[in-house]
């Protein structure tokens, strides 16, 4: 073995079963001696075997065809009665960044998105261009887009929006100092003018009385009222006067369909709270009542705001307030008391400029950071918020922010953003 | 005690000087403690998207943020040249923090807008968004790329964002000129559609546009052949209609039926000094210009780069109307 070469050094070693050489060797020696009987008995076992070959052979074959029919039955049985597919649910305590999906184009300068009660449409208002209010579907197709009426565009201004339980979409205009309200399709029904007043409030108390069908208009920039009966010629009302000031910007409507909206009057910023009307009703909104005439006030202290931005609300009914140029989110309870305010200052999760905000159904609360060029997400599901993650960076490119402004996260775990400078809606996913 | 009194005196006056000019100053431009965490609004110390550290690629987007027609962050919209939302004049707020408003809600802004004024689109801006536009009357030539310190014409070319002595943290230095524009006292609030400034307003639009700042009594008649090639009215002189100094000009009334109006003069208070200002509006302008008036219209000197039909050189009043309010001929 030292040599390297190997030899056999007994019979059973020339012969053995496992030694494959010696066994061809073997067989080549017997095939000078076989007789006829000999061959006929090889072939026979040839012949056996190769039955047994096919009868395995043929089992396969019918093993896979009786596979491929009940697939083929699982199949047409989906086609007739589809079953969707169980829900996953995540545990909370999982947390992971989403992942960017697609951008929706077609919008000049965004700043505010939400989303119909249904999920299906979303709401895009824009400072720049022609500032409209633009309707896509959740797949970024244009499907309408409307302004507030009679405004041309340097007199308009829609910042944020939100959408009641009916469908109804609540539309902040900084120019306009007004709330518009419009129907779920982009048609105009009524102006909050004033914490105290709608347009239609006022209309009914000059005409005594409005009819169903009637239109009034206001623009802050011009004198009149434009009122139009049903069916009439269109007159004009002087303007309304000695209305409380105010300067709406953020808004949110709870599940208990109450208004929060934030108002930046200057040196007066506060949070107004509005009861709205349970049904839809398109001719007067006298319902609308001011709950609570505001809290928090200007400044930078504790319960003190520089402009407020944006209200979510959590599961446990407390009420965030993006504090936009304090660079902090303030909380307050359900009573309106304020607890405390966190995100300052410098460390993980600290924030720049808060703007948009929005609260899932997990509790976790999405800040969009305008100048930090990322949305920052929080567990607010304990006593104390707790920073997750962040996403986004500056850029242009895929996936980076440009100032981006608002957020609204879709009960399927899709984000909508706004990325304003870069003229486009971002969605991610979960 | 006389030593004592005038300390005394001499510290309140200290006092009530840094308190204007925190006030003058405020928000993130400037008031700056050791441990603000302003910086942190606009830089990046390590990973800016932008030069001079900044969290932008353009100065303009970072300035709108908060200025601009959302009005997300400040009530002074540029965009549109609007104060957007003035102090709560009514008594019994709910901070306390009311008094008489200074400036009306929606009110003009007295430099315009770089979108819209007054509700109509600009037919003439300063394009603040990082262009390399000539400036006319820059040195002995008509057009002529200023050398702006950050490059491109920006916010930045002309207001400080970290605070500055003169009037609406205007620059002390612009295009390497000295800038001196003294901020008139406006009281608690600030006023920001009448005209508080000092007579060095001028100072700020000279920065570049050197060659049209001519002081010289006459200038535009028959002492002064510029070295520009042709004579200018002169600037920075008290304003004399009818032989007096107490402003008798032409009040106007817009088309919003608000009046009279009239065009500002530098040192409020005294009303009597004309500056580029009174004129020209240096964010953008929507006057109308049409025939002789059109910017477009061949000047005898010939034209630098395409001037749009319709461009009303930043002129505060449709066409020339910036000539008959004081001339009325």
């Amino acid at each position: 073995m030292e040599s390297g070469v190997l030899k056999p050094t007994s019979e059973e070693d020339l012969h053995g079963t496992d030694f494959a050489d010696g066994q061809a060797i073997q067989a080549t020696v017997g095939m000078d001696g076989l007789t006829s009987d000999d061959m006929e008995e090889l072939t026979q076992e040839a012949e056996g075997d190769e039955r047994k070959r096919r009868r395995r052979l043929l089992a396969l074959l019918i093993f896979l065809l009786l596979l491929l029919l009940a697939f083929s039955s699982l199949f047409c049985r989906y086609l007739q009665q589809p079953t969707p597919l169980p829900e996953i649910i995540l545990p909370s305590t999982v947390h992971y960044p989403p992942h960017y999906l697609f951008s929706i184009y077609g919008v000049d300068k965004p700043v505010g998105v939400t989303l119909s009660p249904e999920g299906d449409r979303l709401y895009v208002a824009e400072t720049g261009g022609e500032r409209m209010i633009r309707i896509f579907d959740t797949e970024g197709a244009p499907i309408a887009m409307f302004a507030p009426p009679r405004t041309r565009p340097g007199e308009r201004s829609p910042v944020y929006l939100e959408t009641d339980k009916d469908g109804r979409i609540f539309v902040t205009d900084r120019l306009q100092h007004a709330i518009y309200i419009f129907g779920s399709d982009g048609s105009y029904l009524d102006m909050l003018i004033s914490p105290d007043l709608s347009l239609s409030s006022y209309v009914d108390d000059r005409v005594g009385g409005l009819l169903l069908g009637s239109t009034y208009v206001y623009n802050i920039f011009q004198d009149n009222v434009y009122y139009q009966p049903f069916g009439q010629e269109e007159t004009t009302l002087p303007a309304p006067d000695k209305m409380i000031k105010w300067a709406p910007l953020g808004l949110h409507i709870d599940e208990e369909n109450n208004l929060f909206v934030t108002d930046v009057t200057e040196g007066k910023n506060r949070v107004l709270e509005f009861s709205l009307p349970d049904e839809p009703i398109l001719v007067s909104w006298e319902g609308i009542q001011l709950l609570q005439s505001d809290f928090g006030k200007s400044g930078q202290s504790r319960g003190q705001f520089l402009f407020p931005n944006d209200v979510a609300a959590d599961s446990q009914g407390r009420i965030y307030i993006s504090d936009g140029n304090n660079g902090r989110i303030s909380v307050w309870d359900k009573d309106k008391n304020f607890l405390f305010n966190f995100s300052g200052g410098t460390a993980e999760g600290a924030l720049s400029l808060p703007r948009g905000i929005f609260i899932d159904h997990l509790d976790r609360l999405f800040v969009v950071d305008a100048v930090g060029q990322d949305v920052k997400v929080y567990d607010v599901s304990g006593q104390e918020p707790a920073f997750l993650y962040a996403f986004g960076d500056w850029g242009i490119d895929d996936g980076l922010f440009n100032y981006p402004n608002d957020i609204v996260v879709a009960k399927d775990g899709l984000l909508y953003i706004v990325d304003r400078e870069n003229n486009r809606i971002q969605v991610w996913s979960y | 005690m006389k030593k004592f009194l005038l300390l005394l005196v001499l510290a309140f006056a200290l006092a009530l000087g840094t308190a204007s000019l925190v006030s003058a100053n405020g928000g993130p431009h400037g008031g700056y403690t050791a441990t603000t965490d302003a910086c942190a609004g606009c830089h990046r110390a390590h990973t800016a998207p932008g030069p001079r550290l900044l969290l932008a690629d353009s100065t303009y987007d970072l300035c709108v943020t908060c200025h601009g027609s959302a009005g997300a962050g400040a009530n002074t919209n540029v965009d549109d040249g609007f104060y957007l939302s003035s102090r709560d004049d009514a008594p019994g707020g709910a901070d306390g923090n009311v008094g008489a408003a200074n400036t009306p809600d929606n009110a003009p802004l007295l430099g315009g807008g770089f979108q819209n004024y007054q509700g109509a689109p600009v037919t003439s801006v300063h394009d603040a968004n990082g262009t390399t536009a000539a400036a006319w009357g820059n040195g002995v030539d008509r057009g002529v790329t200023a050398d702006l310190t950050e490059g491109n014409l920006s916010c930045a070319s002309c207001h400080d964002p970290h605070g500055s002595p003169n009037y609406r943290i205007l620059k002390e230095t612009i295009n390497g000129n000295a800038v001196n524009v003294a901020q008139v006292d406006e009281g608690a609030a600030k006023d920001y559609d009448t005209e508080q400034w000092g007579a060095g307003m001028s100072s700020v639009c000279a920065a570049c546009h050197d060659a049209y700042h001519v002081t010289t009594s006459g200038s535009g008649s028959d002492s002064t052949y510029l070295a520009t090639g042709g004579y200018a009215h002169a600037v920075d002189m008290n304003y004399s209609y009818g032989g007096t100094n107490t402003n008798p000009e032409l009040g106007w009334t817009d088309e919003f039926g608000n009046g009279p109006n009239y065009l500002p003069l530098a040192e409020s208070g005294v009303n009597d000094r004309v500056v580029c200002s009174t004129c020209h509006m240096s964010h953008g302008t929507a006057a109308a210009a049409t025939g002789f008036a059109d910017g477009a219209y061949d000047p005898p000197f010939g034209t630098v780069g395409p001037i749009p039909s319709g461009d009303s050189a930043l002129l505060r009043l449709d066409n020339r109307g910036v000539c008959e309010v004081c001339h009325q001929k």
